[in-house]
């Protein structure tokens, strides 16, 4: 049937396949290159380093759906971690009780860039690279920029640093957070609702939908994973110091937009971001193994978020092409 | 679409030749033409009895051709002087500008036409008048012989149009033609020596209005036919104008309207039940919309008749929750409600279907199955889970019921023609099962197949017990469809006629006539 045939093609064609194909063919390439690259332990030690900023991704899959952006998120890592060490050590907290004010505050700081963005209707570019600044500025001044948090008990550094049931311990979490996410997205109407905002915010309003709600919903999302990320990457670590997460919002950003989400809303999917996310944890991994110094890692992600990108334009530039060699150029009609 | 087919019109030296006519009878496009943005594709134009071969708006301006906009195209940021400048001196990149000299003009200029504005005030802090007044000072300065003014006084206070009605005349007494276009019948016999009444892209008749007596000499023909291979008028002289009889407003309206309502329109069938919407004194400051008294029954189409910028499509915003409304009040079925959002309406039952399809009423990216339900996320996918199935069931029974033609639920938006996207965005809300259905120009740049199923629809909404609220700039399809047709002028309802209404009593009630009872 053509159908079928275009189906295929279709699907062949699909971003999220390109970007399989490039994750095997790393880690083809790196498995021939590198010695240990192929172990059972290097492949966990990839996921363990890969679950902080894949847990950002994660949650920055949803706003950049909604044509938004979340800067702060990477600042908000490192404000959760000292504040969750503060709990911790200076009041006293138990461990779950720290982890679960710190989840609370990264709900209010995901609440406040919603607020800016929906109440005074402020782009969400301009607002979170507001936050972006106040949320390191705040860990800064907390920790006066030297104080660190270390000596966390044993049993809190096993969920960065064991195993359980034979995998890293955060694992299970991140798969969970993924499959969470990915079924927000695909499955509910929330999910429909951010892409329809991406598309045309306008129009999802006048279809009734609460735009100002589901935005916001996005945005505490992220507080809130922010948050996960910061305990794990602590727990990781085993210390919270207020440069924490540095930076880790645009390999967050890297990895959703590789992952085929258009930046201007709409168009994207969860397990996008996810082979995004693989796809540069790889290649950082590999390249160590490779023995390549790692300035070529930052390289290499550029050029591969730039391959990637126009990977699936270029069927798209070549197929326009041939349309408009076939018909023939007529003057519009204007009406 | 043909927006012009055979329009015949002369402006002579020293008159004020008014243009008239419905929304979409032409006149823009006419406009276009006679200043180069738009080519005829047919008919000829002769500017001082010379033929035209191809006019561009460089050469319109060449041949002293100016137009004043209803919104003045001048830069706010720069001073009057400079802005004037801009207009009228030969640009070129090397050239010191002579600032003396330039001041000197605008303030020339600006004396001619007796307006008390400095050269050195930047064009921001004027007013919308006096910005007008700077571009007719411009026009003078370049010459003008022809000067077009599309609804000058739309924005202005009473005040401010007896200095520009002066400004007019004085320049026709300074051998300028104006062609003058307004919707304000009272300016038009106020001003005007002469109107042509446009309907459907026809030049329906010319008539002179004043009582002036006209100079045959030194007279200017601007003849325009579209489609239409030679221009019937040739009125060098007064000719045609003593010819034509004496108008007065009831005529004119008369002419602007014109045409019978076709029996193409399917009859009403359903008979009026109860009191769905009620709106005693609803006003929104924001939204422009003042003392809104009005009743929608159920099994009723109240059509909403008015002129562009009446205040229809911001009553019916209001209604959605979209501008909501500050003073008067709201009643469904007899229950007084508050509408602070799309939301909140949607809960009550009002569904709205708005004017503009491709921004508001159809997600243009997304498939038509999902468009189709996005009103109804809570009742199709309970607890917020989507249900394919369920989705595409439902969207195959709409595109089924309402014929849209696609090649499946999965089309995007986009894809489809623009009455198929209509009617997906008719099926949207009709999934809503909603007590009150607002239409806004539901059959705006529709195709005239897609535009009778459409009518069709609306009707068996209707006879199924709907209240429907028609708002529509197509004046037949107001008459044809309404029961009731409310017309709306100034943010306010003008006047309540019955559907059987002639489309005369309609028009001047939108233009303000005291014509409308009760």
């Amino acid at each position: 049937m053509n159908t079928d045939k275009h189906r295929f093609k279709t699907a062949i064609l699909r971003h999220e396949t390109i970007l399989l194909c490039v994750v095997i063919l790393e880690w083809i390439y790196f498995n021939s290159v590198g010695l240990r690259f192929g172990s059972l332990d290097n492949t966990f030690d990839i996921m363990r380093h890969s679950v902080e900023i894949g847990l950002l991704a994660l949650a920055m899959t949803p706003i950049i759906l909604t044509a938004g952006i979340d800067l702060s998120v990477g600042s908000l890592l490192g404000l959760c971690a000292i504040l969750f060490g503060k709990f911790w050590r200076d009041a006293h907290m138990p461990i779950p009780l720290a982890a679960a004010c710190t989840i609370g505050i990264g709900a209010l700081a995901g609440g406040l860039n919603a607020v800016l963005i929906t109440w005074l209707r402020l782009p969400p570019l301009i607002v979170t690279l507001g936050t972006f600044s106040l949320f390191r500025g705040l860990a800064e001044a907390i920790t006066r920029g030297v104080d660190t948090f270390t000596n966390f008990p044993a049993s809190f550094l096993f969920l960065g640093q064991e195993r359980w049931l034979g995998i890293p311990a955060q694992v299970p979490i991140f798969v969970a957070a993924a499959i969470g996410i990915w079924l927000l997205v695909h499955r509910t109407t929330f999910g429909r609702s951010f892409r329809a905002i991406g598309f045309a915010p306008e129009g999802t309003r006048y279809a009734g939908i609460p735009v100002e709600r589901r935005l916001a919903m996005a945005y505490v999302l992220a507080g809130i994973v922010a948050a996960v990320a910061a305990i794990i990457y602590t727990s990781r670590l085993g210390q919270a110091k207020a440069d924490a997460g540095t930076g880790y919002e645009l390999f967050a950003i890297t990895a959703v937009v590789l992952g085929g989400t258009s930046i201007f809303g709409g168009v994207g999917t969860v397990h996008g971001t996810l082979l995004g996310v693989a796809a540069i944890a790889v290649l950082n991994n590999g390249l160590v193994h490779a023995r390549q110094p790692r300035e070529v890692a930052g390289m290499l992600t550029g050029l591969l978020l730039i391959l990637a990108l126009t990977s699936s334009t270029i069927p798209k530039m070549l197929a326009s092409l041939r349309e408009r060699r076939q018909t023939p150029v007529t003057k519009p009609i204007t009406t | 679409m043909r927006a012009l087919k055979g329009v015949s019109f002369d402006l002579l030296a020293g008159e004020v030749h008014a243009l008239l006519g419905e929304n979409g009878a032409g006149k823009s496009t006419l406009i276009k033409v006679i200043t180069g943005a738009h080519q005829p594709d047919g008919g000829s134009i002769e500017i001082n009895g010379e033929q035209v071969a191809h006019l561009t708006p460089a050469s319109a301006h060449k041949l002293g051709i100016a137009c004043i906009y209803q919104q003045p195209a001048l830069f706010p940021d720069l001073t009057v002087a400079e802005n004037i400048g801009l207009r009228l001196e030969p640009s070129s990149p090397l050239k010191k500008v002579n600032w003396p000299a330039r001041r000197t003009r605008a303030t020339e200029l600006l004396q001619r036409i007796g307006a008390e504005i400095s050269p050195e005030a930047e064009v921001r802090s004027l007013s919308m008048p006096e910005q007008q007044l700077v571009e007719i000072a411009c026009a003078l300065g370049a010459g003008a012989r022809i000067v077009i003014m599309d609804e000058p006084t739309a924005s202005l206070t009473q005040k401010e149009q007896h200095l520009l009605f002066a400004v007019v005349k004085d320049l026709r007494a300074n051998g300028v033609g104006v062609i003058y276009i307004s919707h304000r019948l009272d300016e038009i016999f106020q001003l005007a020596d002469r109107v042509t009444v446009l309907r459907d892209g026809e030049s329906v008749g010319t008539h002179a209005i004043g009582a002036r007596v006209c100079d045959p000499q030194q007279s200017k023909t601007t003849k325009n036919a579209m489609e239409s291979p030679k221009a019937e008028f040739d009125s060098t002289s007064c000719g045609s104008e003593s010819r034509a009889p004496e108008m007065n407003e009831s005529s004119l309206i008369k002419l602007m309207v014109g045409r019978e309502v076709s029996a193409i329109y399917p009859p009403s069938e359903s008979e009026a039940g109860n009191v769905v919407l009620s709106l005693k004194h609803l006003g929104c400051s924001a939204g422009g919309v003042r003392d809104v008294s009005l009743e929608v029954r159920a099994g009723e189409v109240v059509g909403m008749a008015g002129l562009v910028g009446a205040g229809r499509t911001e009553l019916a915003r209001v209604l959605f929750g979209i501008t909501p409304a500050d003073s008067g009040e709201i009643l469904l079925n007899g229950e007084r409600v508050t509408i602070n959002s799309a939301q909140e309406a949607v809960a009550h039952g009002i569904a709205y279907v708005p004017e503009d399809r491709r921004r508001h009423g159809v997600i243009l990216e997304m498939p038509i199955a999902h468009n189709m339900t996005m009103a109804i996320h809570r009742r199709i996918f309970p607890g917020a889970w989507l249900r394919f199935g369920a989705e595409k069931q439902l969207a195959l029974d709409f595109i089924h019921n309402l014929g849209v033609k696609a090649y499946g639920t999965e089309a995007p938006g986009g894809s489809l023609s623009g009455g198929n996207q209509q009617k997906v965005s008719l099926a949207r809300w009709l999934a809503t099962k909603p007590k009150l259905l607002i239409l806004d120009e539901p059959t705006q740049g529709v195709d005239v197949g897609a535009k009778s199923e459409i009518h069709k629809i609306i009707r068996h909404l209707a006879k199924e017990g709907l209240a429907v609220l028609m708002i529509s700039s197509d004046l037949p399809e107001v008459l044809g469809m309404s029961d009731r047709i409310a017309v709306m002028r100034g943010g306010t309802i003008t006047a309540m006629l019955p559907g059987k209404s002639d489309a005369h009593e309609v028009m001047a009630a939108a233009l303000g006539q005291k014509e409308g009872a009760e």
